[in-house]
Protein backbone atom coordinates (compact mmCIF):
# COMPACT_ATOMS: atom_id res chain seq x y z
CA UNK A 1 0.00 0.00 0.00
CA UNK A 2 0.89 3.66 -0.96
CA UNK A 3 0.22 5.39 2.44
CA UNK A 4 0.53 9.17 2.73
CA UNK A 5 0.83 10.97 6.39
CA UNK A 6 0.02 14.33 6.74
CA UNK A 7 2.19 15.59 9.55
CA UNK A 8 0.41 18.48 11.29
CA UNK A 9 2.28 18.20 14.66
CA UNK A 10 6.02 18.72 15.38
CA UNK A 11 5.59 17.25 18.69
CA UNK A 12 4.98 13.53 20.37
CA UNK A 13 5.04 11.63 16.52
CA UNK A 14 8.03 9.55 15.98
CA UNK A 15 6.54 6.87 17.57
CA UNK A 16 3.51 6.11 15.62
CA UNK A 17 5.08 6.91 12.66
CA UNK A 18 7.88 4.57 13.79
CA UNK A 19 4.83 2.08 13.64
CA UNK A 20 3.34 2.39 10.28
CA UNK A 21 4.06 0.44 7.60
CA UNK A 22 4.02 0.91 3.90
CA UNK A 23 5.00 -0.40 0.47
CA UNK A 24 5.49 3.11 0.02
CA UNK A 25 5.44 5.65 3.20
CA UNK A 26 5.54 9.51 2.16
CA UNK A 27 5.37 11.97 4.70
CA UNK A 28 3.28 15.12 4.11
CA UNK A 29 4.63 18.21 6.80
CA UNK A 30 2.21 20.66 7.66
CA UNK A 31 0.97 23.02 9.81
CA UNK A 32 3.35 22.79 13.00
CA UNK A 33 4.56 19.52 11.29
CA UNK A 34 6.64 21.99 9.18
CA UNK A 35 8.94 22.73 11.94
CA UNK A 36 10.20 18.82 11.86
CA UNK A 37 11.84 20.28 8.56
CA UNK A 38 13.33 23.34 9.79
CA UNK A 39 14.29 23.18 13.09
CA UNK A 40 17.61 21.43 15.14
CA UNK A 41 17.25 20.73 18.56
CA UNK A 42 20.85 20.07 20.22
CA UNK A 43 22.57 20.68 16.95
CA UNK A 44 20.31 17.79 15.23
CA UNK A 45 17.66 17.67 12.44
CA UNK A 46 14.67 15.48 13.50
CA UNK A 47 14.57 11.86 13.33
CA UNK A 48 11.36 11.94 11.50
CA UNK A 49 13.46 13.17 8.62
CA UNK A 50 15.33 9.80 8.26
CA UNK A 51 12.19 7.77 8.16
CA UNK A 52 11.12 7.60 4.64
CA UNK A 53 12.73 9.07 1.83
CA UNK A 54 9.83 10.95 0.49
CA UNK A 55 9.38 13.21 2.88
CA UNK A 56 7.68 17.04 1.52
CA UNK A 57 6.67 19.98 3.25
CA UNK A 58 4.03 22.64 2.64
CA UNK A 59 5.88 26.52 1.22
CA UNK A 60 2.70 27.98 2.70
CA UNK A 61 3.00 26.92 5.98
CA UNK A 62 6.62 27.61 6.38
CA UNK A 63 6.49 31.11 4.85
CA UNK A 64 3.99 31.32 7.89
CA UNK A 65 6.29 30.21 10.21
CA UNK A 66 8.92 32.56 9.06
CA UNK A 67 11.11 29.97 7.12
CA UNK A 68 12.59 29.77 3.57
CA UNK A 69 13.69 27.32 1.35
CA UNK A 70 16.86 27.90 2.70
CA UNK A 71 16.13 26.75 6.35
CA UNK A 72 14.78 23.41 5.11
CA UNK A 73 16.79 20.41 5.44
CA UNK A 74 17.96 18.70 2.39
CA UNK A 75 16.27 15.76 2.83
CA UNK A 76 12.84 17.76 2.48
CA UNK A 77 10.61 18.58 -1.04
CA UNK A 78 8.97 21.56 -0.76
CA UNK A 79 5.58 21.73 -2.03
CA UNK A 80 2.25 24.23 -2.59
CA UNK A 81 -1.16 23.03 -1.98
CA UNK A 82 -1.05 22.46 -6.02
CA UNK A 83 1.41 19.68 -5.29
CA UNK A 84 -0.29 18.43 -2.30
CA UNK A 85 -3.56 17.34 -4.04
CA UNK A 86 -1.69 15.81 -6.75
CA UNK A 87 0.17 13.86 -4.37
CA UNK A 88 -2.64 12.67 -2.70
CA UNK A 89 -4.82 11.58 -6.51
CA UNK A 90 -1.46 10.21 -7.78
CA UNK A 91 1.09 9.35 -5.52
CA UNK A 92 -0.57 7.58 -2.41
CA UNK A 93 -3.84 5.26 -2.02
CA UNK A 94 -4.01 6.00 1.72
CA UNK A 95 -3.76 9.20 3.43
CA UNK A 96 -4.01 9.98 7.08
CA UNK A 97 -3.81 12.95 9.38
CA UNK A 98 -1.47 12.78 12.68
CA UNK B 1 -10.05 14.09 -12.07
CA UNK B 2 -11.26 12.18 -8.93
CA UNK B 3 -13.32 12.64 -5.63
CA UNK B 4 -11.67 13.58 -2.32
CA UNK B 5 -13.69 13.65 0.49
CA UNK B 6 -12.94 15.03 3.77
CA UNK B 7 -14.02 15.21 7.44
CA UNK B 8 -13.06 17.69 9.57
CA UNK B 9 -13.43 17.96 13.35
CA UNK B 10 -11.61 20.98 14.38
CA UNK B 11 -12.70 23.64 15.30
CA UNK B 12 -13.00 27.10 12.99
CA UNK B 13 -10.66 28.98 16.05
CA UNK B 14 -8.44 28.02 17.34
CA UNK B 15 -7.36 25.29 15.08
CA UNK B 16 -5.80 25.60 11.81
CA UNK B 17 -6.52 22.23 10.93
CA UNK B 18 -10.11 23.49 9.57
CA UNK B 19 -8.46 26.37 7.60
CA UNK B 20 -5.61 23.90 6.25
CA UNK B 21 -8.60 21.40 5.08
CA UNK B 22 -10.50 24.43 3.35
CA UNK B 23 -7.76 25.46 1.28
CA UNK B 24 -6.92 21.80 0.10
CA UNK B 25 -10.54 21.80 -0.73
CA UNK B 26 -10.49 24.57 -2.97
CA UNK B 27 -6.91 24.03 -4.43
CA UNK B 28 -8.86 20.26 -5.40
CA UNK B 29 -11.99 22.09 -6.75
CA UNK B 30 -9.69 24.21 -8.92
CA UNK B 31 -7.84 21.47 -10.26
CA UNK B 32 -10.94 19.55 -11.21
CA UNK B 33 -11.08 17.35 -8.73
CA UNK B 34 -15.00 17.14 -6.99
CA UNK B 35 -14.84 16.89 -3.11
CA UNK B 36 -17.92 16.58 -0.38
CA UNK B 37 -16.95 18.01 3.24
CA UNK B 38 -17.88 16.83 6.25
CA UNK B 39 -17.51 18.52 9.71
CA UNK B 40 -18.34 17.44 13.16
CA UNK B 41 -17.95 18.64 16.27
CA UNK B 42 -16.69 21.64 16.90
CA UNK B 43 -16.02 21.46 12.94
CA UNK B 44 -19.36 22.79 12.85
CA UNK B 45 -19.10 26.46 13.66
CA UNK B 46 -18.54 26.42 10.41
CA UNK B 47 -21.92 25.78 9.28
CA UNK B 48 -23.36 28.74 11.66
CA UNK B 49 -25.16 32.13 9.67
CA UNK B 50 -23.75 35.35 10.73
CA UNK B 51 -20.31 35.14 11.16
CA UNK B 52 -18.06 38.22 10.80
CA UNK B 53 -14.98 38.37 9.55
CA UNK B 54 -12.05 39.97 11.13
CA UNK B 55 -8.37 40.66 10.03
CA UNK B 56 -6.19 38.19 11.81
CA UNK B 57 -9.24 35.66 12.48
CA UNK B 58 -9.84 32.42 10.68
CA UNK B 59 -13.23 33.56 7.96
CA UNK B 60 -13.87 30.77 6.04
CA UNK B 61 -17.44 31.20 5.47
CA UNK B 62 -17.17 33.48 1.78
CA UNK B 63 -14.65 30.46 0.12
CA UNK B 64 -16.93 27.69 1.60
CA UNK B 65 -19.80 29.75 -0.25
CA UNK B 66 -17.29 30.22 -3.17
CA UNK B 67 -16.66 26.42 -3.68
CA UNK B 68 -20.64 25.95 -3.20
CA UNK B 69 -21.36 28.08 -6.48
CA UNK B 70 -18.85 25.70 -8.16
CA UNK B 71 -21.27 22.49 -7.98
CA UNK B 72 -18.59 20.44 -7.50
CA UNK B 73 -18.12 20.48 -3.43
CA UNK B 74 -20.59 19.25 -1.32
CA UNK B 75 -20.84 20.43 2.80
CA UNK B 76 -23.11 18.99 5.38
CA UNK B 77 -22.17 19.36 9.15
CA UNK B 78 -23.24 16.43 11.27
CA UNK B 79 -26.84 17.48 13.13
CA UNK B 80 -26.23 16.02 16.25
CA UNK B 81 -22.70 17.91 16.97
CA UNK B 82 -25.07 20.87 15.67
CA UNK B 83 -28.04 20.44 17.53
CA UNK B 84 -25.42 19.85 20.64
CA UNK B 85 -23.78 23.32 19.97
CA UNK B 86 -27.05 25.09 19.55
CA UNK B 87 -26.97 25.40 16.23
CA UNK B 88 -30.21 24.84 14.58
CA UNK B 89 -31.74 24.36 11.13
CA UNK B 90 -32.39 28.17 11.03
CA UNK B 91 -29.19 29.25 12.28
CA UNK B 92 -27.40 26.80 8.92
CA UNK B 93 -25.34 28.78 6.45
CA UNK B 94 -27.26 28.52 2.99
CA UNK B 95 -25.98 25.63 0.66
CA UNK B 96 -24.66 23.94 3.30
CA UNK B 97 -26.36 20.52 4.24
CA UNK B 98 -27.21 18.70 7.69
CA UNK B 99 -26.92 14.83 7.86
CA UNK B 100 -25.84 11.94 10.57
CA UNK B 101 -22.95 10.42 9.95
CA UNK B 102 -24.46 8.07 7.46
CA UNK B 103 -23.35 10.65 4.81
CA UNK B 104 -20.19 10.82 5.61
CA UNK B 105 -19.71 7.60 5.27
CA UNK B 106 -21.70 6.98 2.30
CA UNK B 107 -19.63 9.77 0.59
CA UNK B 108 -16.22 8.13 1.69
CA UNK B 109 -17.37 4.65 0.38
CA UNK B 110 -17.64 6.84 -3.08
CA UNK B 111 -14.65 8.76 -3.21
CA UNK B 112 -11.34 8.12 -4.68
CA UNK B 113 -9.65 9.02 -1.28
CA UNK B 114 -10.33 9.68 2.14
CA UNK B 115 -8.57 12.35 4.55
CA UNK B 116 -10.07 12.13 7.87
CA UNK B 117 -8.94 15.48 9.97
CA UNK B 118 -9.51 14.87 13.90
CA UNK B 119 -10.61 17.17 16.89
CA UNK B 120 -8.43 20.26 18.00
Amino acid sequence: MRLGVLVSDFRNVDDTLSRLKADKLGLILVGNGVYLAAVKESGKPSQVLGMSPDIYALTEDLQTRGFSDADVDKRVKTITYDGLVDLIFNDYEKVIWI
Amino acid sequence: MGKLTIGCFSSLVGSLSLDFAVKLANTAIKKGHTVDFWVSGNATMLSKKGQRAFKDYSALMKIVQEMTATGKFQITACEACAEARGYHKEDTLEGFKRHSMDWYLASSFSADRVLHIGGD
